[in-house]
């Protein structure tokens, strides 16, 4: 990752959601961001040029702008028809995003499309998010990395983050993904927790 | 045998996929995956068939198609009937709001320009007290309260709109609860398809969030009625039997939400006899 002093940046064309440019390199804000939250609060995946990521969840393009000046592409999966307006029109700047209109939850739809890849980040608000990363696994290579950035209010609001928190760990260990890292990303994001893994080789 | 956007793969060779990016837009949307026995494409794959030469014209064809699909879904997802009427309902409620902050803040001016006013024993309503302003006031004042009537004119043509609109799109749950609030129904829910979906219980306290929330995390009651309780034969009945009438209504609705979405059409004798009912709950109620 690249670091100016203690701010996170990423080298690309600027201009995507009027962001702040330091040294000619777009800033990275954790506060927007709950993947660059994840590289504050504490270690993450280091991105590299020749990684292939699948993005469920793409919202606006914000983080996928960042992801892809980083990496070789990112397939950007989003189900909403207002927020895929803004993600186009972020495709069409940068070569290296593949929209994809379908339903995270439903890999099939879009299965024809998507690559092996490096990286599974997902951030969906979905009550089942566990769920949907292990069906998407199919895309992930062995060895390849999961960031699940869960959303615990999304979940269930009756019950404690924590409890979630437990609960959403305790399904991905038992489907067999190692899990490498856990952080909260207070202060950045309340009641948000980050969870990355490995798939494990055969 | 494995297939994806470019083409078919069977053990390494490989069926090139012909046609434009409208054929291929149809062949993603055709093609069936288990993801049992699925296996990613692979760009290499791809050139084997001569459907590109590198992996950057890969990427770059992959691109367009996925643009396009996406460009074709919104479209079809923008010229469904209900799009126009949640944006409408929106734009309404929120016009309302705006009206009432703005006429607050020009009565507190007001106030101000004629210290012997006040509002306190008086029965006047509040577009009444805007004409007053705008007649009484000279300068930014009587500006304001002018463009608070003129968005009251708007938001009548508006609201008159969005009942047509909504008897349009949603025939039945239009004639249970009139066209407004159905339309407001239907904006909370966030479609007609997602309304078409709610349990009854659901649309039963559609609006009332904060109460629902409250009662869930705390011991607090349950909220008894959300939207539906603008509709006069809920909140025209006695307090203690609300609940109930408003629960009749909702199952009814939930029905009503399903017969616009799949029929599309008003269902005259659904209608009879759910009025029917939901009128019994209101009468028996009374004696």
């Amino acid at each position: 990752m690249i670091w100016i002093g203690d701010v996170l940046v990423s080298q690309g064309e600027g201009g995507v959601y009027n962001e702040r440019m330091l040294g000619g390199a777009r800033v990275w804000d954790p506060y927007r961001s709950k993947l660059s939250a994840l590289y504050f609060a504490g270690t993450g995946v280091e991105l590299t040029p020749g990684m292939r990521v699948l993005y469920l969840g793409a919202a606006n393009g914000t983080t996928v702008s960042h992801v892809a000046d980083y990496v070789d592409v990112v397939y950007a999966v989003e189900f909403a028809p207002r927020p895929m307006q803004d993600l186009l029109e972020v495709c069409r700047r940068r070569r290296n995003i593949i929209p994809i209109m379908a339903d995270a939850a439903r890999p099939e739809q879009y299965a024809p499309l998507v690559e092996a890849v490096d990286l599974l980040y997902q951030d969906v608000a979905q009550p089942d998010q566990a769920a949907i990363v292990l069906r998407n696994c199919a895309f992930l290579k062995h060895g390849g990395t999961v960031i699940l950035m869960l959303k615990t209010r999304s979940v269930d609001v009756r019950k404690e983050p924590a409890e979630v928190f437990h609960d959403t760990i305790d399904s991905l260990i038992s489907a067999g993904l190692i899990v490498k890292e856990l952080t909260w990303l207070s202060p950045f994001h309340a009641d948000h927790a980050a969870i990355v893994c490995i798939k494990p080789e055969v | 045998m494995q297939s994806y956007w470019f083409g078919d793969v069977e053990d390494g060779r490989c069926t090139l996929f012909t046609g434009d990016s409208h054929a291929i837009i149809d062949r993603i949307q055709s093609i069936v995956t288990s993801m049992d026995t699925f296996v990613p494409p692979d760009w290499e794959h791809a050139v084997l068939c001569g459907a590109c030469r590198d992996r950057g014209e890969y990427l770059a064809r992959l691109q367009a198609a996925c643009i396009e699909a996406a460009e074709r879904l919104i479209r079809e997802h923008y010229s469904r009937k209900d799009a126009e009427l949640l944006q409408m309902v929106r734009t309404l409620d929120e016009i309302d709001t705006v009206i009432n902050l703005l006429s607050e803040k020009a009565a507190e001016w007001y106030l101000i320009r004629h210290p012997a006013f006040s509002r306190k024993y008086r029965r006047t309503p509040a577009h009444a007290l805007v004409k007053t302003m705008r007649e009484r006031s000279k300068g930014a004042l009587g500006k304001v309260a002018g463009e608070i009537e003129q968005l009251a004119n708007t938001r009548t043509i508006l609201a008159k709109e969005v009942s047509a609109r909504a008897n349009d799109v949603m025939p039945n749950t239009s004639a249970l609860i009139g066209g407004l609030v159905a339309a407001r129904l239907m904006s909370h829910a966030g479609g007609l398809l997602p309304l078409s979906r709610l349990p009854a219980s659901a649309i039963q306290v559609l609006g009332a969030r904060t109460a629902l929330f409250a009662h869930l995390k705390t011991r607090s009651p349950c909220p008894k009625h959300g939207i539906i309780f603008q509709h006069r034969r809920v909140h025209n009945s006695p307090r203690e039997v609300r609940g109930k009438v408003s629960r009749v209504l909702a199952g009814k609705l939930a029905i009503a939400a399903r017969l616009d979405f799949f029929r599309g059409v008003a269902e005259p004798d659904f209608l009879e006899m759910a009025q029917r009912r939901i009128d019994a709950t209101v009468k028996r109620s009374k004696l």
